[in-house]
């Protein structure tokens, strides 16, 4: 079941390379990998969702072409969190799903930037903020909402009439 | 288990913490940065592979999709402009016949009646056209009925709204014709075959094959000229009484869609108004 978890990641990172330039809408692109990252762990935990993380944002930082590591910390950081709450809160439920996906891709890049800022990066919060972590945390929060919207739908058509 | 997770957690930091550490501050130029890259390198060239491979199939696939919407879209227009082409074609030969039709018929000196084909029999026993022109018209009995061509025939049935005519090479049909080139007398005669035959007196007959064969106006029942066919072969019987010319009638039967019915009367010869090919 790990493999298959691993092979999501994977999967997710492959789509953000392929699938996701189409999906640019006003220059803005989805994180697909943390989506896939945090339903993986609101579904297996946070080990689960620590390690695609890890696999996911290594992915990203290989094909990125910049710090290799970054992203796999954030990713692995943002899928333990996630997995963490399961239990704790109310997590199954989409309306609390979509707005912690929104806030954990917002928390993701905040995580992101001050670890740059150890590498001197020389972009402000504040503008990364307006232009990339804001309108990426909306569309990712979008991109969630579809999904969870899929799998409800995918578990109410496995549902047979006498369960 | 909550050891264990938090020990994976700080594991995988260290991984990560590790390797920017590798990266930045390195052990010397070109050493662990290229460690790093010695085993990221491979890895990337397979990952981008595969990202050229899935971005060529996804391009492909949106193309193809394209091309095949456009393929659809394009047949259907051709084939609306075929059958479009087709009617317009079916147009152009319905106007240039009925022009022919008109033609004639504004140089007919005697009244004539434009009538379509609705109906055709010939199955060897009775070769029949049916117009839809019929007693209300003022069609009577014995009309000829010609083409552009030539002669058609004669009405046979008057009906309320609809003629029955008689064909030249109906078994039962008989006409009085004549070559015209040497004015040899005879008898026009359909035969079973669906051929029509030229009866003539074999005695001092000058009948070779392409001579146009008209009608002779005797009887008054035909008007004197009228194309009846072209000898295509003589059937000499040697001493007998009387011989057959094979005729190609001017008319081609199976294709004719409108007719003139003739219900006027004329003593002059029309030879003159059709057309003298073939």
């Amino acid at each position: 079941m790990r493999a298959l978890f691993l092979l999501m990641a994977f999967g997710g990172s492959l789509a953000q390379w392929s699938v996701v330039p189409v999906l640019r809408v006003g220059g803005v692109t989805p994180d697909l990998p943390l989506v896939v990252t945090v339903f993986i762990a609101l579904q297996r935990g946070p080990v689960a969702g620590c390690l695609s993380g890890f696999v996911a944002g290594f992915l990203q930082d290989m094909a990125g072409g910049g710090l290799i590591g970054i992203q796999a910390l954030t990713k692995s950081l943002a899928g333990f969190g996630m997995g963490l709450l399961v239990g704790r809160f109310w997590v199954s439920s989409p309306l609390v799903q979509v707005p912690g996906l929104v806030l954990l891709t917002v928390a993701e890049g905040m995580a992101r930037y001050f670890l740059l800022q150890v590498f001197h990066f020389p972009a402000s919060l504040g503008e990364l903020m307006a232009n990339v972590i804001l309108p990426q945390a909306l569309y990712n929060g979008f991109l969630g909402s579809v999904c969870a919207l899929g799998m409800t739908v995918l578990a109410a058509a496995r549902k047979r009439p006498w369960d | 288990m909550k050891l264990r997770r938090y020990g994976l957690l700080l594991a995988v930091a260290l991984v990560c913490l590790l390797l920017l550490t590798v990266q930045t501050r390195g052990l010397g130029p070109g050493t662990a940065t290229d460690a790093v890259a010695f085993v990221v390198t491979p890895l990337q060239s397979v990952l981008v592979k595969i990202h050229r491979g899935a971005l060529g199939l996804w391009t492909t696939y949106v193309d193809w999709k394209s091309v095949w919407s456009e393929n659809t879209v394009l047949r259907l227009e051709a084939e609306h402009l075929r059958f479009r082409a087709l009617q317009v074609e079916d147009i152009r030969q319905e106007n240039a016949r009925l022009r022919r039709l008109l033609t004639l018929r504004e140089r007919l000196p005697l009244s004539a009646l434009a009538g379509e084909v609705v109906g055709r029999e010939e199955d060897g026993w009775v070769r029949a056209l049916t117009v839809n022109r019929g007693q209300g018209s003022g069609v009577t009995r014995q009309i000829p009925v010609i083409a552009p061509e030539g002669l058609v025939g004669r009405v046979l049935q008057v009906r309320v709204g609809a003629s029955v005519i008689q064909l030249l090479n109906d078994p039962a049909s008989t006409v009085g014709g004549l070559v015209q080139r040497t004015r040899t007398p005879g008898l026009v005669e359909g035969h079973t075959e669906g051929t029509v035959r030229l009866k003539f007196m074999a005695r001092g007959a000058q009948v070779e094959v392409g001579d146009l064969v008209v009608t002779s106006g005797v009887g008054n029942l035909f008007p004197k000229g009228l194309p009846i066919g072209r000898v295509v072969a003589i059937q000499d019987k040697g001493s007998a009484l009387f011989h057959f010319a094979v005729l190609a009638p001017a008319v081609d039967f199976a294709r004719i869609e409108e007719v003139l019915l003739l219900t006027g009367q004329t003593q002059q010869d029309l030879a003159g108004l059709f057309r003298r090919e073939g």
